[in-house]
């Protein structure tokens, strides 16, 4: 026994071999044999045990506060600063600032989502989840909602902040499709970065390098600090394509009645968000049964230093 | 309550094999391997680096397919069956960094109990017992990027136990552990399976003694192939039918021969020096070979009247790695041909600067 | 070198001894000097070399020489585009100026804490390179500089490409190349120094560090005058600018490419006016200026990272991995 065990075993702490209980099912066949049911509650549970980390880990590291709040504030403000050496008209603030606040959701999808099967391989629990019965998507997923309750927290943070500061009015007329564009713009988000985090494993480490092309190329088609209209036929291919571009165009719709620089009507653009989502689900899907497959027959995506 | 030990077997595999095409030449981590292992038998897998002890234990536990070749375990294949498997299955590898640092013990194990699909508070419960189990109660609370290797991997075996598996694969477990967190680890394996019949163990290692001490079976591997399986004893036996003691005694009058004379005595002669000055020497020493072990009981029986007193008795056994060199013609940590890549991968030379440190590894053959 | 006779090698160690060792040199602890300083230095920027430079794959010479910078400096055009106005051609240089510039910023800010991060999370080397008698802090610096290359690579992309299609106009006969060579040198340094600030922070921190290069990158944007002009800020914050080695760097290259546009640091209404009575720096004052504050942040970035340092080593941080 090591000295650390001797110890707590002299404090009645050691190990107890008597609590490794015996099994309830009469046989591997009755243990193996799940029912839907039980199928459907593993891979629901499996979301939360992988959501758990990111939820409760969030006020851990103390430096968050600097670094996912008030830097990206200071960045917003930059932009805010450029408008107004611009003497812009004060609705541009308020896109900034938007803009600014959901920097933080694209950020989470390519730093927490994209890159992080790449990173979960290199810690080595990347071969503990496919070991697992659970489906992968429920890690993907939970990973996913972990990271809307880790980047909300920083997206509201620096919207009200900012808000304040810079003296930015929301005129809302529609609250509930407000609140829904949101959300589809959360889950179409999301649902690219499922894609991206197996398609990133595939890739290795190229894919790490491409998260740094998917930063200010993508602001820049997604019209962050500018109304995506103004790029003309490249700004209705990003509405298109990039949840982000389409999701900012909506909601800067919605929050500022009256603007008049727009691609789509935001109804328009929650159709494509709900689009979005769906392919964007069905993808992730398609390319981790894919990943799985090839994980295993070349058995180097799931190894260390492979 | 406890189940009756299936009679299905545990593992069945039939001519597996595993190659893969890498730079410079292809690897062939496993070349047609055949093995049974009973439900509730505890089973080692033995040899060098490079084996290919871990490729198997990897297709056993569905993480890799087969080039080849046919797998059950538990009736279930390996290729068809995965989720079932992985439903009754639980692995454990040495030197493991897996898991979130800024999780605590306890919460890091019942994240993984939510992946095997437990109620949460019926995770919290297991995970206390499990904690308890293998006296980690302590450090329940610590952050697991604080804990020291050897509590990480007591981490890693409760994770392991989370879903009361009938099948157990560790993977060289206590590789990197001091002594004493090796001998806690190995008696937490044991106590483990004699808890409950016909829970199984596949072990994989390369320390001898570990898997004399452990396994009631063991299959000797060596690229890629199995070249003899069976008890240690057995297995030991190949390489020395007969008993050989040091004898060590007060005295002796006529010397060694006089043992000879005894019934299931083969040879007996002096021992060689122990190291120590001659004139400290008190005691005499015969190396004894038997027939047989109850072929003891008459040598100490005839020491008596010859006014012999038996000082020291020690029984010198053929190791396992002596039961490898006498199947390979060389030792563990020799090289005879070019050695094999660790489990049949090879890293290539890197193309690009910037994949330095990412080795790569085409379609497999 | 010791005169010191060598031990007899036991029989069967032939192997192990190594050819033309004379003996343990009571020297060796003492260390190499500048001269091994210098090389640990050259060995780490080959290394940073190539694991970073990306001039034999066109797609990572693309993403970061090409890409990100100009897409940076598009954003800046769009924006100033949507507004419009007589001015827009002017404060179109300035900004296009400003945006390439801070791709060798983000550059140096990331490279040493990507570094650190690199070593400690994916090589698992940090520990081996920090036993080694190199001086850790060199060796890391040597890595990055690999990385403010490449940012330097994708500041000449960006202004070929605001000279070439944005209408940039651009003089190369009136160019001040005394000047920019100067605070060029200058520049680097005060960037690398905030990269190592960072790196004493990311020393401390968990994975997540891996954004906050750009997070602080992002910051220092707003009191640089990178984007636009530091008059625009509020007083006290135009302050905070005129202590910042970049704000001077950036108004001094802009001084040396571009000598009759627009300061960032001075102009109607900055705090520069109101404090010196000038409009605008001359181009001693800017280089003056870039020296004193590079010089105190290189002071402070020294004295940070040896302190991250003594924290790691107290806290076995020298060689964690973390995750989440």
């Amino acid at each position: 026994m090591s000295g650390q065990d001797a110890a707590s075993s002299a404090a009645g702490r050691g190990p107890r071999p008597e609590l490794f209980v015996g099994r309830a099912a009469a046989s591997p066949q009755i243990a193996a044999d799940w029912s839907r049911r039980r199928i459907l509650l593993t891979d629901l549970r499996a979301v939360r045990g992988r959501a758990y980390p990111r939820i409760n880990g969030l006020f851990r590291e103390k430096s968050w506060v600097f670094f996912e709040i008030l830097l990206p504030f200071l960045t917003t403000s930059a932009f805010v600063f450029v408008y107004r050496a611009l003497q812009a008209p004060q609705e541009y603030i308020g896109f900034v600032v938007v803009g600014g606040a959901m920097t933080a959701f694209w950020l989470n999808v390519v730093w927490m989502m994209a890159a992080q099967l790449y990173w979960e391989k290199d810690q080595g629990n990347l071969e503990l989840y496919f070991a697992a019965p659970m489906d992968l998507m429920s890690v993907l997923l939970g990973m996913a909602l972990g990271g809307m309750v880790m980047s909300s927290s920083r997206a509201a943070s620096v919207l009200v902040v900012a808000s304040v500061v810079y003296g930015v009015t929301f005129e809302v007329d529609q609250w509930l499709l407000l609140i829904v564009v949101f959300g589809l713009t959360l889950s179409a988000l999301y649902g690219l970065g499922m894609i991206l985090a197996s398609l990133f494993l595939m890739w290795g480490r190229e894919a790490w390098h491409t998260t740094q092309l998917m930063v200010e190329p993508v602001y820049f088609v997604s019209g962050l600090n500018f109304p995506v209209a103004r790029l003309g036929m490249l700004g209705a291919l990003a509405v298109a394509t990039i949840p982000l571009a389409v999701g900012l165009d909506a909601i800067r719709q919605l929050a500022f009645v009256g603007s008049d620089v727009a691609l789509l009507p935001p109804l328009a653009e929650a159709g494509i968000l709900v689009a979005m989502t769906a392919v964007f689900t069905l993808a992730a899907r398609w390319s981790l049964r894919t990943l799985e497959r090839r994980a295993r027959i070349e058995g180097r995506l799931t190894m260390r230093w492979q | 309550m406890t189940a009756p030990v299936p009679s299905v077997p545990a593992i069945e595999t039939r001519d597996i094999r595993r190659v893969y095409k890498a730079r410079p030449n292809n690897v062939t981590a496993l070349d047609g391997i055949d093995l049974d292992v009973a439900a509730g038998e505890f089973f080692g897998l033995l040899g060098p680096n490079g084996a290919g002890k871990t490729t198997l234990i990897k297709i056993l536990t569905t993480l890799l397919a087969p080039s080849s070749g046919s797998a059950r375990v538990f009736g279930f294949d390996i290729e068809r069956d995965t989720k079932k498997i992985r439903r009754i299955m639980n692995m454990v590898a040495g030197g493991e960094q897996s898991g979130y640092g800024i999780l605590t013990v306890r919460e890091q194990l019942w994240m993984f109990s939510q992946f095997y699909g437990m109620p949460g508070a019926e995770g919290w419960r297991r995970v206390d017992e499990l904690i308890e189990a293998v006296g980690l109660a302590e450090q329940r609370l610590q952050r697991v990027n604080s804990l020291s290797t050897g509590q990480r991997q007591k981490m890693n075996f409760a994770r392991g136990l989370l879903n009361d598996p009938w099948i157990l694969f560790l993977d060289e477990p206590t590789l990197g552990l001091d002594v004493s967190a090796a001998r806690a680890v190995r008696e937490l394996v044991v106590q483990w399976q004699a808890a409950v019949p016909g829970r199984t163990l596949l072990l994989t290692t390369h320390y001898m003694a570990e898997a004399d001490e452990l396994c009631e079976r063991i299959a000797i591997v060596d690229h890629g192939r199995i070249l003899a399986i069976g008890a240690p004893a057995e297995l030991k036996r190949r390489v020395q039918r007969e008993s050989i003691f040091r004898l060590e005694l007060d005295r002796l009058d006529g010397g060694p021969a006089t043992l000879l004379r005894l019934p299931g005595v083969v040879s007996a002669v002096a021992a060689t020096s122990d190291g120590r000055p001659d004139d400290e020497r008190q005691t005499v020493a015969v190396n004894l070979v038997l027939a047989d072990d109850a072929a003891l009981a008459s040598v100490v029986a005839a020491l008596t009247p010859l006014g012999s007193h038996i000082v020291a008795l020690a029984k010198s056994e053929p190791s396992l790695e002596d039961v490898f060199v006498e199947l390979v013609g060389r030792g563990f940590e020799d090289e005879g041909e070019a050695p094999p890549p660790d489990d049949g991968l090879t890293p290539a030379v890197p193309q690009d600067a910037h994949e330095a440190g990412e080795p790569e590894l085409e379609d497999v053959v | 070198m010791s005169q010191t006779t060598p031990p007899a090698v036991p029989a069967g160690f032939g192997p192990l001894r190594i050819p033309g060792w004379a003996g343990f040199d009571p020297a060796r602890p003492e260390g190499g000097g500048l001269r091994a300083h210098w090389r640990g230095f050259a060995t780490a920027v080959r290394i940073g070399w190539a694991t970073e430079a990306n001039w034999t794959d066109p797609l990572l010479f693309f993403i970061y020489s090409v890409a990100k910078p100009v897409s940076a400096a598009l954003i800046l055009v769009v924006m100033l585009e949507v507004i419009g106005g007589a001015s827009s051609r002017e404060y179109r240089s300035f900004i296009v100026v400003g945006s390439a510039l801070w791709a060798m910023v983000l550059s140096g800010v990331a490279g040493l804490a990507w570094s650190i991060l690199e070593d400690r999370e994916r090589y698992r080397m940090i520990k081996y390179v920090y036993v080694s008698p190199s001086i850790f802090l060199v060796v890391m610096t040597g890595r990055a500089v690999a990385r403010v290359a490449v940012g330097a690579m994708g500041a000449l992309i960006t202004l070929a490409v605001g000279v070439v299609l944005l209408g940039v106009p651009f003089d190369p006969l009136r160019i001040d190349w005394l000047l920019l060579a100067i605070v060029t040198g200058l520049g680097l340094v005060a960037i690398v120094s905030i990269g190592v600030i960072l790196g004493a922070i990311v020393m401390q921190t968990r994975q997540e560090a891996w954004s906050y290069p750009e997070a602080v990158a992002g910051a220092l944007f707003l009191v640089s005058g990178a984007v636009f002009p530091l008059a625009v800020l509020p007083f006290a914050v135009q302050l905070v600018g005129l202590l910042t080695p970049l704000a001077w760097w950036i108004e001094g290259s802009r001084r040396a490419l571009f000598p009759d546009g627009i300061s960032s640091i001075g102009g109607p209404g900055s705090a520069w006016l109101e404090l010196s009575g000038t409009v605008e720096p001359s181009n001693l004052v800017t280089v003056i200026a870039l020296l004193v504050t590079g010089a105190a942040g290189t002071l402070a970035a020294g004295l940070a990272f040896r302190a991250s340092e003594r924290r790691a080593k107290d806290r076995g941080l020298l060689d964690q991995t973390t995750g989440s």
